[in-house]
């Protein structure tokens, strides 16, 4: 093999790592800065919440912040860019919004599951997209609920199993669609393998499928337009890009599916960039890099005359090994293209830098 | 034997000796000459020259050339002195074959060395060979190295410049800000009626209610934060959505390589529950799930909710037809003759329930007890006093903290005390 065509692909290159005394289930980026979060678990089993801000080729410790119960998921999509507030999901089913500068009492609080929170999003924040700021979690508990800030106590939305049926576990939630102040739809994956896309604007159950694996995570590529694509990740190392423009009555959205490796693809995230491009994180402690390619035609008629969406392709830019344990977050910086921050449970936190992203 | 070619011609110097020997004939090739430090043989078949040297010769050195078909030596002496002759004349036969066998020996001696010395050039050859590749190899790679290298400083380089940015960039947001903020009270100031006056009123009102002003930075923003409030659209009206699931039976997640071994497994639950006998010609007319024990207990049990003990006792009686061997149906079953006041057959079902109880582990205390208790209030109503006694005793030794049991048990021995005296 020579070296030349080699280094023309992007390169996944180590900046800085930091080894943390605590189990990490999730790191983000500060927004319109250098500084990132890690949530986690300590082993007492409190939960912890670090500030460090990157510093040359080291990560430096600013602040912690301890809390009753270990934290499992963050996000800073509902909030604006002067305030930055972290809203977090715990172990026990409480949503709390903080403001890193005065974090002893949260902005926001209320027991929103029974149980866990496993998965958490925001959207109407950060300058992205229009509409009231939402939080949207789902838990173990089955259910599925979006928050106002504004408004204490009850969600704007409930999505729950019926009376009598036994409930499954929501992996993973995702806004979309958020293009203009009324359209938002929320995408969440479930442990039998079941994908439920559900309207806020009208209320309803827009899509469902099965992916005959369990759904670890989901995302569309771009929170604030009509929702052009979502990749959905799963056991057994499978995941599935859906082309969400067109949507057949019965057949529902077109999907090309890739078999990545043998282990769970734990997260999917895109680019913030280039919507196109999106880094999976898997069990065995690798990442992938994908480009999609979209195909010739987008749409096309069925047997019935109706519109029929046609899937594209994924292909392989670039894959890495950086650990033995599974990497359970991804996040790339909003500001800085190709810098990136993951979180695995060997209890280190990796900066990493993917180059040539501009040569795609 | 073997010609002896005799026609040989010499001279000599006094360092060489110059020999021509005619063939006759014969077809010379190199491997025909064989010699050695004092000893010369020519062996061409059927032709033999031999000749025992005078004095010895290098023979390293020394050259044979065929041509013409003769052969031309030239042989270097040892020792620079002039020969009497070509050929020790005198030898007798024994000193000549000794020099002979020396010869040979000699030969193969030489042979065996060189042999040896080219194995260690070809040997070294080889090292050579492999420490070339490997320096190429190492070349390589070390260039790969530093391509990647000059890329992550590179990235590092361009990271630090985009910090030092950002660092700006904040600095310059936040002077900026307060003269925005400056700005906007001059101007809320300056107008009473002006719509922006009395949103920021109604705002204030609200935002009390909802977060606490944050300091510095925090305060400005709240003023520009509650202008664009009155852009933001109200929050949803409430409103669930009811959700069916994909039924699965297991509680863990879906993998697909397990839904062969998944699949097997409730199959063979299935089977272990269904009817074996299936010869019993009553049960064609019935449908599915009323041949399957579990469905026709829940049937039972809420007949027995209702009221209606005969249905009841109807359905676990097809129930036990059908598998004879779970100690609920017994249990419930006796429960429905108590009401029904057949007491014996109570006192019957609950035995056999106990029996097909055993072993009393924790997990079937909660039906021993009921068992008990069911036949103890058989015998009581038989007035079997005694036995009845026995039964809520068991029981109370099982779940010793059941105060229903105890105030029984209490009344039993009353009774029993009373009708003895």
């Amino acid at each position: 093999m020579s070296a030349a065509p080699a280094l023309e692909r992007p390169q996944v290159v180590s900046h800085a790592q930091q080894s943390l005394s605590y189990t990490v289930f999730d790191c983000k980026w500060v927004p319109r800065s250098a500084r990132l979060l890690c949530l986690g678990s300590a082993a007492r089993g409190t939960g912890v919440v670090q500030l460090y801000e990157l510093r040359g080729a080291r990560l430096e410790l600013l602040r912690e912040i301890e809390k009753p119960k270990p934290i499992k998921c963050g996000t800073f999509g509902a909030t604006s860019l002067q305030q930055r507030y972290l809203a977090t999901g715990d172990f026990d089913g409480n949503l709390h919004i903080w403001n890193l500068e005065a974090p002893e009492i949260p902005v926001y609080s209320v027991k929103g599951h029974k149980e866990i929170i496993n998965s958490i999003d925001g959207v109407g924040g950060l300058g992205i997209g229009e509409g009231a700021p939402e939080i949207v979690t789902g838990s173990r508990d089955g259910t599925v609920k979006v928050w106002d800030p504004r408004q204490k106590d009850t969600p704007v939305a409930n999505m729950e199993p019926v009376q009598g049926e036994s409930k499954r576990d929501c992996w993973t939630v995702a806004f979309g669609n958020a293009y203009n102040q009324e359209e938002r739809v929320v995408c969440a994956g479930y442990d039998n393998g079941d994908i439920k896309l559900f309207d806020l604007k009208t209320m309803s159950l827009r899509w469902e499928t099965n992916i005959k694996n369990g759904v670890c995570s989901v995302e569309f590529d771009r929170k604030d337009i009509n929702m052009n694509k979502l990749v959905a990740t799963s056991l057994e190392g499978k995941f599935h890009v859906f082309d969400m423009r067109t949507q057949h009555p019965t057949k529902g959205f077109a999907s090309v599916s890739e078999k990545a490796q043998k282990s769970t693809i734990w997260q999917v995230r895109h680019l913030p960039q280039n919507r196109d491009i999106f880094m999976t994180s898997g069990g065995s402690g690798s990442l992938h890099l994908w480009k999609y390619e979209y195909p010739a035609q987008r749409s096309k008629k069925d047997s019935e005359g109706s519109e029929m969406g046609v899937a594209g392709s994924v292909s392989l830019l670039q894959n890495v090994t950086l650990s033995t344990q599974p990497i359970s977050s991804l996040d790339w910086s909003p500001d800085k293209k190709g810098l990136c921050v993951c979180g695995a449970f060997d209890q280190t936190v990796r900066v990493l830098i993917v180059t040539k992203l501009n040569k795609i | 034997m073997p010609l002896w070619l005799r026609e040989h011609r010499w001279r000599q110097t006094l360092t060489h000796v110059y020999l021509s020997l005619p063939l006759r004939g014969a077809r010379a090739t190199p491997g025909s000459i064989f010699c050695s430090e004092r000893y010369l043989k020519v062996s061409i078949p059927p032709f033999l020259f031999e000749a025992v040297l005078y004095a010895p010769i290098d023979d390293t050195n020394s050259t044979a050339r065929i041509e013409n078909g003769n052969i031309f030596f030239t042989l270097y002496k040892k020792e620079p002195a002039m020969w009497d002759s070509l050929t020790l004349e005198n030898a007798d036969k024994e000193k000549l074959q000794n020099l002979r066998e020396n010869a040979v020996l000699k030969a193969h001696e030489k042979a065996k060395e060189e042999r040896e010395a080219k194995k260690v050039t070809k040997e070294e050859h080889k090292k050579y060979a492999l420490e070339a590749t490997m320096k190429l190899e190492e070349a390589e790679r070390k260039r790969i190295e530093d391509l990647k290298e000059k890329e992550r400083q590179k990235v590092t380089e361009e990271l630090e410049l985009w910090r030092k940015q950002q660092k700006d960039a904040d600095k310059y947001k936040s002077i900026h800000k307060e003269q925005e903020l400056h700005q906007e009270i001059g101007q809320s100031k300056g107008r009473k009626n002006e719509k922006m006056n009395k949103t920021r009123i109604l705002n204030e009102g609200t935002s009390q209610t909802r977060l606490k002003p944050t300091k510095g930075r925090g305060s400005c923003s709240m003023f520009s934060q509650n202008l664009k409030e009155e852009q933001l659209p109200a929050p949803r009206s409430a409103a669930t959505i009811k959700v069916n699931f994909t039924p699965r039976v297991f509680p863990t997640a879906l993998r697909e390589s397990r839904v062969a071994e998944e699949e097997e497994w409730l199959h063979k639950q299935a089977e272990a529950r269904r009817t074996i006998s299936a010869d019993l010609s009553e049960l064609e007319d019935l449908k599915e799930e009323e041949k399957n024990p579990d469905w026709l207990k829940d049937k039972g049990n809420k007949m027995f909710a209702m009221g209606n003990y005969l249905a009841a006792v109807n359905a676990f009686n097809l129930a036990l037809r059908l598998n004879k061997n779970l100690p609920l149906l017994y249990l419930n079953r006796a429960a429905c003759h108590l009401k029904l006041r057949n007491l014996h057959k109570a006192i019957e079902d609950s035995s056999k329930a106990l029996e097909l109880l055993t072993p009393p582990v924790p997990d079937n205390e909660s039906a021993r007890v009921k068992a008990h208790v069911r036949r103890g209030t058989a015998f009581c109503q038989l007035e079997l006093y005694t036995e009845g006694l026995q039964d809520y005793e068991a029981a109370l030794k099982i779940d010793p903290k059941n105060r229903n049991i105890e105030k029984d048990a209490e009344k039993i021995r009353h009774l029993i005390q009373g009708t003895m005296e």
